[in-house]
């Protein structure tokens, strides 16, 4: 299945061309800012994808894991006195595993949408509580977060501005790129995309697809929450605000704009809207329209996404999976 | 202390009212069409804002900026579901849910524009207007709510069970192929339920707007009760919804006075984890889909 | 046989790519019976759901169909339903959460023209008397042959031109096969056009005109009952091997 051999080179191509961009794209301060929030947005939405295009199930909670991410490591960070970015990045990780463990279990047998809507309500009540409870600093929020620090006994591992940040960005995303793919390539990632595919002929085979619904949910929600880890550094400051619907909806179109299960799609995508928003905008509001919008009207015109385009029909219709009652189409089945 | 609790209560009956009216379009488009509209609150939120706007802004009397906003919903809803209509077709929930959400933004955003983002008060006739009852009060709007609730409600079973387009919209809600095969165009039923929620949804807000200042960011709560409401009561359950929601009302009401007002849709929530945990009814996977 | 009510011409379908049926070409006139035999598989539901245009899948359709004058290929479903192109389908065939009474109520009011006779809802109870009987129950609280003859009751409220069965016997003791059988013989000589699709070809043969053998989506033989029925290849297709 996995085609290594003339792509073999093209992805550490990519890699270092990734990485030198901000300097490539002027060195300033600004560019790495975008850059590192490119980043930080791409990584929260692998989460989503996992279990949209994977799993094939849509989850509004993972604004919730992002804001677990943020919340926990600005708590420790502040009141905690934690130092280390890594104790922190630990503790978010776990925060998230948890309440994924919760929604899960919950939600493990009842129908696909129900989920949804469960995922929905608690991102409502996580903003209500984010926005009430002193505990989480109430509608002010979380301020003072010192500067990331990485430092391991021996070697010393700071960034106090975005550009000292990027390395660890990019190192993020390559990270979470890395295991997206490995997923893919997993047995638990085959399961995903045959429960979603054709869950009767899975139960089949002797997989379960509510414990693959649980287990791809608890892997999904730490990326998530690792992203929210370093925007509470990157921001210095967090509030009620990370768990606004701006970011469920740059998610989902960053997991549908380019086409479900494509590997870079989601970093692709998020680095468009937000040069769109730096470069393109016409304000706020109509930024907002024109999101929501294109989320729309990708799914109802360009299910396939924009690389959809590209694709010759002949050979879409020729790669659809031969179960006609399921209704949407995966392409790129590594 | 026995007044205050009697005033819950009412201002619950009330508000329950409230909750099964912003729900009934909702109800009926899981129960017909099987779709979840994300955009409920959005709608919602639009239906409050038209009204208002006809009100306060182009001097409409409130009755004829009700139908105004009704006019309004109904038009998005019928523009939602001819996009999403081969969605629909194909059952394509995923998509169906996503797009529903991204309508929500797109009327968040445009809502922001026209409307601003400054909260408005919809002031009507009825809403200053008290009603005394002794130590208890309400306001005529509250007493206007619970009417036009249970007038809905009846209208709708009745329209339901005991006419031919409520005959054919249950065959749609049960089998919508098989309803082809008896000659129904299943399409113009599907744009109907959206455009009947778009109507309910805004004529509930229309009604149930003046009781709070209205925000253009304002929704969410209001998806989060229906979908207690929904679940509560059944899926596709008319009668269900009704008593669901004016429980739902009582409960949110005595919550809402005897523990915390801020957190009366969370409470909510749990009651509705804790229904979901123990008696998922009508909601474990493969359950029957269909309207009564 | 009189001017054809339903002709078919070069209907292929195809199921994601993979070609299902492909029929040069098929006629039912009225007061005909037709059936269509075949083993699993060979393209019987397929052909009849390509002729309404209706299918419970995703399937690519393409051919001429005519009912009477009029070409209706180009129409949906529904439409073709109204203009008297009626389908009983394989599998569920009435509306299980609604009464007897409900499911026996026509969506629409189809004209009464010649050659389409719409059956009354007393009628149908006439024709049916154990439907009479139990219409206040439910239809999933019905029996398999209650519920045939529920679904072919409300295809007759309908008016159709042509009736098009899917496998009516499916599931039913053989009595029940043999009266639901007779019956359509019978609604064919008021003449209705039928074409009946059925696994069981000894019961098929006592009531049809017209035998058509189906073999991997394609014709394989065509012809009165009396001359094919004894044909060896119609064994062939069901037992996989030469008959006696």
């Amino acid at each position: 299945m996995a085609r290594m051999r003339p792509g073999f080179l093209a992805y550490p191509a990519l890699a270092v061309l990734v990485f030198a961009a901000p300097a490539l794209m002027g060195a300033s301060g600004v560019a790495y800012s975008a850059a590192v929030l490119i980043a930080i947005f791409a990584v929260m939405a692998y989460g989503l994808d996992i279990i949209v295009s994977d799993l094939g199930e849509v989850s509004l909670a993972h604004t919730v894991f992002f804001a677990a991410g943020s919340y926990t490591t600005a708590l420790l960070a502040t009141r905690g006195g934690i130092g280390s970015g890594w104790v922190t990045l630990a503790a978010s990780l776990a925060v998230a595993v948890a309440c994924a463990g919760v929604i899960g279990l919950v939600t493990l047998r009842l129908r696909e949408f129900v989920f949804s809507l469960v995922t929905y309500a608690v991102a409502v009540v996580a903003m209500t509580v984010a926005a009430n409870w002193s505990f989480l600093g109430g509608s002010d929020g979380l301020r003072g977060i010192p500067t990331l620090d990485l430092s391991l006994p021996g070697i010393a591992l700071h960034a106090k501005t975005d550009r000292e940040l990027w390395p660890f960005a990019f190192a993020l995303l390559l990270i979470v790129i890395y295991v997206v793919a490995r997923f893919r390539r997993s047995a638990l990632g085959a399961a995903a995309v045959m429960t979603h595919l054709n869950p009767r002929l899975a139960t089949m085979s002797g997989i379960d697809p509510a414990r693959v619904r649980l287990q791809v949910f608890l892997l999904s929600a730490p990326i998530s929450a690792a992203a929210g880890w370093l925007y509470a550094y990157q921001r210095a400051y967090v509030s009620a605000d990370v768990l606004e619907n701006y970011f469920l909806i740059l998610m989902l179109t960053a997991v549908v704009l380019i086409g479900r299960r494509q590997l870079l799609g989601p970093l692709i995508a998020v680095a468009l809207v937000l040069m769109q928003e730096k470069f393109l905008s016409f304000g706020g509001e109509i930024d907002k329209i024109v999101l929501g919008a294109v989320l729309v009207a990708i799914l109802a015109f360009l299910p396939e996404g924009l690389a959809g385009l590209a694709r010759p029909l002949t050979r879409m219709r020729a790669q659809r999976p031969s179960a006609p009652s399921i209704p949407t189409t995966l392409e790129n089945l590594k | 202390m026995m007044s205050t609790l009697l005033q819950q209560i009412i201002n619950g009956i009330v508000l329950g009212h409230a909750y099964a009216l912003v729900a009934i379009g909702w109800t009926l488009l899981l129960g017909v069409a099987r779709l979840v509209n994300f955009g409920h609150g959005q709608m919602y939120m639009l239906g409050a804002f038209v009204t208002w706007w006809a009100v306060a802004k182009a001097g409409v009397p409130y009755g004829l900026a009700l139908p105004i906003a009704m006019l309004v919903g109904a038009l998005f809803g019928f523009v939602m579901q001819r996009v999403m209509l081969k969605a629909t077709l194909e059952q394509n929930l995923v998509s169906i849910m996503i797009m529903t959400l991204g309508f929500g933004y797109v009327l968040n955003g445009g809502a922001s524009m026209i409307f601003g983002s400054t909260g408005q008060i919809l002031e009507t006739a009825l809403s200053g207007q008290d009603i005394n009852l002794g130590e208890l009060w309400l306001t005529w709007q509250d007493a206007a709510i619970v009417v036009a609730a249970i007038v809905v409600f009846i209208t709708l079973k009745w329209i339901l069970d005991g006419t031919s387009l409520g005959r054919l919209v249950r065959m749609v809600a049960e089998d919508p192929k098989l309803a082809m095969l008896a000659g129904v165009n299943v399409r113009w039923v599907y744009y109907g339920v959206f455009a009947f929620e778009g109507a309910a949804v805004a004529f509930a807000a229309g009604m149930v707007a003046p009781r709070t200042p209205i925000l253009t960011s304002m929704g969410f709560d209001e998806v989060i009760m229906t979908f207690v409401v929904v679940v509560l009561g059944g899926i596709g359950s008319v009668t269900g919804s009704y008593v669901a929601g004016v429980a739902l009302g009582l409960f949110t009401a005595l919550f809402g006075a005897l523990v915390s007002p801020a957190y009366t849709t969370a409470a909510a929530f749990l009651v509705l984890i804790a229904v979901l945990v123990l008696r998922p009814r009508g909601l474990g996977a493969g359950s029957a889909a269909g309207v009564h | 046989m009189s001017r054809p009510i339903l002709e078919v011409r070069d209907l292929q379908v195809s199921y994601a790519g993979n070609r299902a049926l492909d029929l040069a070409s098929l006629a039912v006139g009225a007061g005909e019976v037709v059936g269509v035999v075949g083993a699993n598989g060979a393209g019987k539901s397929t052909l009849v759901n390509g002729i309404a245009g209706w299918s419970r899948g995703a399937p690519r359709v393409t051919g001429e169909i005519r009912l009477g004058d009029v070409r209706v290929d180009a129409r949906s479903t529904h439409r073709r339903v109204r203009e008297g192109l009626v389908l009983v389908p394989e599998g569920r065939v009435a509306f299980g959460q609604m009464t007897v009474e409900d499911n026996l109520c026509a969506a629409f009011t189809a004209p009464s023209a010649p050659g389409r006779r719409v059956y009354s809802r007393d009628e149908i109870f006439e024709l049916f008397p154990r439907l009479q009987e139990r219409r206040h129950h439910l239809g999933h609280q019905l029996s398999g042959g209650e519920r045939q003859m529920l679904g072919i009751g409300r295809a007759l409220m309908m008016g159709p031109r042509v009736l098009l069965l899917d496998e009516p016997s499916i599931g039913l003791a053989p009595k029940m096969v043999t009266q639901v059988l007779q019956t359509l013989r019978t609604l064919a000589e008021s003449g209705l056009a039928i074409l009946l699709v059925e696994q069981n070809v000894r019961a098929a043969i006592e009531v049809v005109d017209r035998l058509l053998l189906l073999e991997r989506g394609r014709k394989v033989l065509e012809g009165p009952a009396s001359e094919v029925g004894d044909d060896p290849r119609i064994a062939e297709a069901y037992l996989g091997a030469t008959a006696a």
